[in-house]
């Protein structure tokens, strides 16, 4: 759409200013990360790495951060099996209702997280799981498994149905078309919806508040304690750690995702040659 | 028909993840229902009072039976600390219960037969119809009482509903307020967002990959270290403040956080991506031929913006625009953080009810009605954006 | 037949449980034989294969392999080649090891791999792509990919359902004749599935012509056209005329035929009808002689609507007998093609050019 020259231009410089806004946060914290004094201000009277030292020789942040590991990868694991699973159930039955099933299994998606969070609560408290680890995966699970299905249907949607024909044709057995054509044709698909995982049970809070005691308290949770309590440039050195990590998946995703594009099916052939 | 191979095939692949989302989601919100409005605490405290209460028809005073249990399984309550519990409770109904019941627990050596006497005796209260009203509705197995609160609604003694008493009534404005922020973030999202999503539809594969990054970062980025940001950014000593001060704009720091402006900078910023993303989508699968088209047959830009683009990324703001309103509608941590008093929203009274008051009654409710609301945005978002699923527009 | 492979007996098929999409469907396919299933789309010959294949259940009636059942045997047993047509490669393996792929399935020994690899990719003349993806191939050499690995394991049995769909006309008709030499070099059984009469007559040894779930006839290409069993037949295989009438008398293999607007026409006839049948008269345009023909024996003067060159040959389209579209094929330079539109012209033919049809069967 060419509007004219003058108005292009306004709507590229509000662009920009709005990607400055939108990055520019992001981007104060790692300075602020780094300096020397004891408050959060710009300019730094300085550069240190104290803050980061602070962090990696404070118990309470390494038990936060191995546990936000622990459940990221039990979360992304769990998820990612119940995920897959479930699409490719959805995918190769044939029965009335997908529709209503899959918008039944993705309403974690829609609904309120503080809902989520003290319905959790709620039932954690019956059968003992407030306070647990176990408890905190569960949960995770649950906020995470519609994007593994919903990534994972997908990338079923673009798998042709025939290839499984044809390999039963050339005399595969269902577990060896299922393994040698079906796996490596959606596992970029399965790879998204597991990064998706661990990133949502990573940066996950409104749960972890409700149903995490100090001994379960994950990356984001202790941030969300210390800022509570005060405002250390301890914290802004958690936040980068924080959005390294994010950008190593947001990487990671990228990859996966073109990965699973280049990998087109044959309906649309190339010229010949 | 017998069920075929297939069908058993793929109930077995699904049956694990419907186990695990019904014993972990559908379960846990049904129990939250269920706290919404059960009602326990008379029933299971006072058993012999419920028996002896059955009945009273309601008018007068009841029998010699029930101030005797009353008397003496207040007293039993109390050795076995379950009064706090109770007394919380009926407080809830009435002010002031707590401590009625509390002093009566306590006078257990003083009271003896006749119990109505001596319970009147003790506190005249005892001898009113409306108290005694008031424990034989909570006898009842459900109750009305939290959900009518939530609407700023409450029940007499003989159990019309009336208005709640005034400063009780907080929660209709909550919603309001709820509402309100989370339509013009909604609207700011959506007219922030649409040129953007534009522009970066129209830049070369390099830039356009450049101004996807900027807004995938943030989108990637977890909601708490973004709110942190501003927090730390808006603090009267903060970054912001200082470039105001240097740049001569202001002469001394103004005040941003804890205010709703820190509130509506914040969710925007959080929520922004959720706009350019599927308007980004939606934008680049246009045709440019449509637009030829509509130059071709006499249409100035202006026009053939409203008469052809406009119409066709429609779906995309649909989809951007209700995908923001349900994410605000149930904001917690951002408004925790950088709003003031007057900004908490819904989320925020779940919160203070689950985990301060312990009135999980309340916390329920409440959440009852945002989870109310969010199916209503759900169906109307079916309705109105052809195709709409949850979690995005589909292809 | 002597040698039957496979047979189909009164197998019927239903999705819903309500409509038959293959109804009383009898076949016997015999040993090398090429079949092919003719049909509209929809009139079930997909499901027929997928029946044979194993991926749809009868829903009654059986199918036999070899003398065995084949209810209840999976697909992966049956030892059936298929090619599809969106040719089902494997996107994210080489051509090559498209081809291993069945033969590790077989248990075929490693050292017998490569030799039967090299020697498919000669035989559809492509050894020089064996390290490509198929997205990098153009969608004739995925087809011709396609089958090779549809045979390199060596099947008694292959089905192609429409595998020259895609493809475009000059393509098409080049696949057609190299699949149909495969056929002969390799001695294998084809069951070959198109709505493209051309393509079923230039590769068939057999063609059953499916509607609305029957097979309506199943004979040689010249059978079909020559000798068509009723008028769907006749009009879904080549050009063809036709009449709709009542017969009015039958000696033998001889009848006649009123029209409604009065006039008869002698034909011949094989059903067993018998006077007062409806029937539809079928007469091919190149069966029509143009200009008064004392002798033949029908006799029309019709009224020339237009004239549409085709360069070999020229049609004429006319009025005939109350038939608003009677196609009359004339050489080019035939006199005929110099009328005037409305002009009268005389048209004729024999009756043992025409014949009369059940309506259907
Ligand atoms: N899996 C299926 N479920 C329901 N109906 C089907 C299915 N496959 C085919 N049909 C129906 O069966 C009929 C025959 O289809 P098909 O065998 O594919 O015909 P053809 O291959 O001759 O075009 C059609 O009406 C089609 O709609
Ligand atoms: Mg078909």
């Amino acid at each position: 759409m060419k509007t004219g020259n003058g108005l292009a231009l306004t709507v590229r410089t509000f662009t920009a200013i709005v990607l400055v806004f939108l990055i520019a946060p992001i981007v104060v914290v790692f300075p602020l990360s780094l300096s020397s004094g004891e408050l959060l201000t710009l300019p730094t009277p300085g550069y240190s790495l104290r803050w980061y030292d602070d962090f990696f020789t404070s118990s309470k942040w390494l038990l936060a951060t191995r546990n936000s590991f622990i459940v990221g990868i039990a979360t992304a694991i769990l998820a990612t099996f119940l995920g897959t699973l479930g699409a490719l159930g959805i995918f190769l039955g044939r029965f009335r209702g997908k529709t209503f099933l899959v918008a039944m299994l993705a309403t974690p998606m829609v609904v309120p997280v503080v809902v989520t969070a003290i319905a959790l609560y709620f039932a954690f408290s019956f059968v003992g799981l407030n306070n647990t680890l176990t408890g905190l995966v569960l949960a995770h699970t649950v906020l995470s498994v519609p994007y593994v299905l919903i990534t994972v249907l997908a990338t079923l949607q673009t798998f042709d149905r025939n290839l499984l024909k044809a390999a039963a044709t050339l005399g595969a057995p269902p577990p060896a078309a299922f393994r040698r054509v079906l796996l490596p044709l959606i596992a970029p698909g399965v790879a998204t919806g597991a990064l998706f995982a661990f990133a949502t049970s990573f940066d996950e809070l409104v749960v972890a508040i409700f149903i995490a005691g100090p001994q379960q308290f994950t990356l984001p949770r202790q941030m969300y304690a210390g800022l509570r309590e005060f405002l250390s440039p301890t914290i802004a050195s958690a936040a980068v750690l924080l959005i390294i990590c994010s950008l190593l998946l947001l990487t990671a995703n990228e990859y996966f995702r073109t990965r699973g594009k280049t990998r087109t099916l044959p309906d649309d052939p190339a010229e010949p040659n | 028909m017998a069920i075929s191979r297939n069908n058993l095939l793929a109930a077995a692949l699904i049956a694990p993840l419907f186990a695990v989302v019904v014993a972990s989601f559908i379960v846990p919100l049904a129990v939250t229902l269920w706290t919404a409005i059960g009602n326990p605490e008379v029933r299971e405290t006072l058993p012999r009072t419920t028996a002896a209460l059955r009945g009273w028809n309601g008018e007068g005073l009841p029998s010699e039976a029930a101030f005797a249990a009353v008397a003496a399984e207040l007293a039993q309550a109390h050795e076995a600390q379950a009064i706090g519990q109770l007394s919380r409770r009926l407080n809830f109904e009435e002010a002031g219960l707590r401590a009625l019941l509390l002093k009566t627990a306590r006078a257990k050596d003083r009271l003896s037969a006749p119990y109505r006497d001596a319970l009147v005796a003790l506190d005249p209260r005892w001898g009113e119809t409306s108290l005694w009203q008031i424990l034989a509705r909570n006898t009842a197995a459900l109750t009305p009482l939290y959900l009518l609160r939530s609407l700023d609604l409450s029940l007499t003694p003989d159990g019309k509903i009336v208005a709640a008493p005034a400063d009780e009534a907080i929660f209709l404005a909550l919603f309001a307020r709820t509402f309100v922020i989370s339509f013009w973030v909604t609207i700011l999202c959506v007219l922030i967002g649409y040129p953007v999503a534009y522009t970066l539809s129209t830049l070369s594969t390099r830039w356009a990959n450049i101004g996807m990054a900027l807004v995938l970062v943030p989108f990637w980025t977890s909601i708490l270290v973004r709110t942190t940001a501003w927090f730390i950014l808006l603090q009267r000593e903060g970054p912001v403040n200082a470039l105001l001060l240097g740049l001569g704009v202001v002469d001394a720091p103004i005040t941003m956080i804890f205010t709703r402006f820190a509130v509506y900078i914040a969710m925007v910023h959080v929520l922004l991506p959720f706009v350019v993303l599927p308007l980004y989508s939606v934008m680049k699968g246009i045709n440019p031929a449509y637009l030829r088209a509509a130059a071709s047959l006499g249409a100035p830009p202006w026009k053939r913006f409203i008469r052809v683009y406009l119409p066709l990324t429609m779906p995309g703001v649909a989809a951007g625009g209700l995908m923001v309103f349900m994410l605000a509608v149930g904001f917690y941590i951002t408004p925790v953080l950088v709003g003031g008093p007057e900004d908490q929203m819904v989320s925020y009274f779940i919160a203070f009810f689950t985990n301060q008051t312990i009135n999980w009654g309340m916390a329920a409710a409440l959440a009852c009605l945002l989870l109310a609301m969010t199916a209503i945005l759900v169906v109307v978002a079916r309705l109105i954006v052809p195709g709409f699923r949850l979690g995005g527009v589909s292809a | 037949m002597h040698d039957p492979i496979v047979t189909f007996e009164r197998v019927t098929k239903s999705y819903d449980g309500r409509t038959l999409v293959v109804e009383a469907l009898d076949l016997t396919l015999a040993r090398g034989e090429f079949l092919t299933l003719l049909g509209p789309s929809g009139s079930g010959k997909t499901t027929t294969l997928m029946m044979l294949a194993g991926f749809e259940d009868p829903t009654s009636g059986t199918i036999t392999l070899d003398g065995k059942r084949l209810n209840h045997v999976p697909a992966h047993r049956r030892g059936i080649g298929m090619v599809f047509q969106n040719y089902a490669l494997f996107p994210h393996m080489t051509v090559a090891e498209n081809l291993v792929f069945p033969l590790e399935m077989h248990g075929v020994p490693k050292a017998e791999i490569e030799p039967k690899v090299k020697r498919a990719l000669d035989m559809v003349r492509l050894p020089q792509l064996r390290d490509r993806k198929p997205g990098q191939l153009s969608g004739g050499q995925q087809q011709r990919v396609a089958v090779a690995r549809a045979l390199v394991y060596g099947p008694k049995l292959v089905l192609m359902d429409e595998p020259l769909g895609a493809l475009d006309k000059q393509l098409r008709e080049e696949l057609q004749l190299e699949i149909k030499h495969l056929h002969d070099e390799l001695g294998v059984t084809i069951v070959y599935v198109t709505h493209d009469q051309s393509e079923a007559l230039t590769m068939s040894d057999r063609i059953a012509v499916f509607h609305q779930g029957r097979v309506q006839q199943l004979a040689t290409p010249a059978d079909l056209y020559e000798r068509p069993a009723n008028a769907f037949v006749a009009s879904f295989i080549g050009e063809n005329n036709r009449f709709d009438g009542t017969l009015v008398g039958r000696d033998g293999a001889n009848c006649r035929v009123r029209l409604p607007d009065g006039s008869e026409i002698a034909a011949t006839i094989e059903a067993d009808l018998a006077p007062g049948a409806a029937v539809a008269v079928s007469i091919r345009p190149e069966r029509v002689a143009v200009g008064a023909q004392a002798q033949r024996d029908n006799r029309f003067v019709g009224d020339l609507r237009e004239v549409i060159y085709l360069g070999d040959h020229c049609k004429l389209r006319l009025a005939v007998a109350g038939n608003e579209s009677f196609v009359v094929k004339v050489a080019a330079g035939d006199a005929a093609t110099t009328l005037d539109r409305g002009s009268a012209l005389a048209v004729a033919w024999d009756a043992a050019a025409c014949r009369a049809l059940p309506p259907l069967a």
